[in-house]
């Protein structure tokens, strides 16, 4: 079973992911803050992370940084999770290392769940 | 929301829980959301000198509706972390809680305020209009990832200044700089040291800033001698170079900053831009670097 670390701070989001996600045979694990997400990251090896850019400790770009700084982690598709205005949520995911962006709030979950497979497809 | 009266009782009178909570609830849907937890935003109030007493709940009843805080240093204050809950906006709530803290700064003695609004918060900026504020510039909140190579060092004298010797040079002439951005933020500021950099051509100036855990911060800095630019990308790069691993987060950076070439040459990219706004004009003592001014 593919292992999804969400790291988000609300937790009506998070209710609704978990939803969408284990309904299409996705694991979800689940952080709730930026030291608690890179913990989590390198203790259950996700096959993806999906990250919200707004956390209550440090914010999702910082934790970006550390994930991509930390070698063990290579590899791992980061996406951004964030309801940001494209333009700015774009120059991040570049800037951070990020392999995109999906953008709040969830509208249609089957399109939600068809962009994880397809980052996970393509790394 | 009811008929009931809406009261504005102090901030001091919650726990910081309380208050985070009501701050992140006026948050959810907000153009960039900034949630805290506690420590953040117990960390915020005390680098801020933001004043509990003078800073306002709005509540109806038992329900907390909104908050509003307030910075005090000498001749001037700050309004920050104004919110509102989302299904209530436009009911008054944010107009009652600004008006208080106008109020509650009078009381202090103090008649000049600051404030910053995101970009393109057409409600909150056109509420501050009506209240009086008028804008007097355009910052910029500025990032550079980890993930970009340490630039090599440009080839200069270049001094590292201990906390005391720091703060000696940013704290001068810093009073209407942006709240964030003043000599005394760096005062109550933990981990805060220097650089001051002499290029070859004599060129000159100096770099103090905080280094957190994770991320360098609250940059204040002066070219003394020599093209801004240039002195800035040398400073930048001695720093840089030293702190490979460290994300850099900079916050109201003024559009106009002669500087700004080498935070962009430097691999920093703009998140988002604020609108600085005054009511009232700074007192005789701390006009000597307002916007303009010669240093």
């Amino acid at each position: 079973m593919l292992k999804i670390l969400l790291v988000e701070d609300m937790p009506d989001t998070v209710e609704l992911v978990r939803k969408a996600l284990s309904a299409h045979g996705y694991q979800v694990v689940h952080a709730p803050d930026a030291e608690t997400g890179f913990q989590m990251a390198l203790d259950e090896r996700p096959n993806l992370i999906l990250l919200d850019l707004g956390l209550p400790d440090y914010d999702g770009q910082t934790l970006a940084g550390w994930l991509r700084a930390e070698p063990t982690l290579t590899g791992i598709p980061i996406i951004a999770f964030t309801a940001w205005p494209q333009e700015t949520a774009r120059k991040m995911v570049e800037s951070y290392g990020c392999n995109g962006y999906i953008q709040k709030p969830i509208v249609k979950v089957k399109d939600f769940v068809d962009e994880i497979n397809s980052y996970l497809k393509n790394g | 929301m009811t008929d009931e009266k809406i009261q504005l009782v102090p901030a001091s009178r919650f726990t910081i829980e309380q208050l985070t909570a009501i701050y992140n609830q006026t948050r959810v849907d907000y153009l960039v959301p900034m949630p805290m937890n506690a420590k953040r935003l117990g960390d915020y109030i005390a680098d801020y000198d933001v004043d509990l007493d003078h800073s306002l709940v709005a509540m109806q009843g038992d329900e907390l509706l909104g908050v509003a805080m307030l910075g005090v240093r000498p001749g001037r204050t700050w309004i920050t972390r104004l919110g509102v809950l989302p299904n209530i906006r436009r009911g008054g709530v944010g107009h009652a809680l600004m008006t208080g803290l106008i109020e509650n700064a009078a009381k202090l003695g103090r008649n000049f305020v600051m404030l910053e609004v995101i970009k393109n918060n057409v409600p909150a900026y056109q509420l501050f209009l009506k209240l009086g504020f008028r804008e007097v510039g355009e910052l910029l909140v500025l990032r550079r990832p980890p993930v970009i190579p340490p630039p090599d060092p440009v080839i200069a004298d270049a001094q590292r200044l201990e906390r005391m010797d720091a703060l000696r040079l940013a704290g001068r002439d810093r009073g209407t700089m942006p709240w964030t951005n003043q000599s005394e933020t760096l005062i109550n500021a933990q981990d805060v040291s220097g650089l001051q950099i002499t290029l070859a051509d004599d060129s000159r100036g100096w770099l103090v800033y905080q280094r957190q855990k994770f991320t360098l911060t609250r940059f204040a800095y002066k070219t003394e001698r020599g093209n801004p630019a240039t002195v800035a990308y040398a400073f930048l790069s001695h720093l840089h170079h030293q702190y490979p691993r460290l994300d850099t987060h900079l916050e109201n950076i003024q559009l106009n900053d002669p500087h700004l070439p080498a935070f962009y040459e430097m691999g920093y990219v703009e998140s988002f831009r604020r609108i600085e706004m005054w009511l009232g004009n700074p007192p005789p003592e701390l006009r000597m670097s307002a916007p303009g001014a010669l240093p």
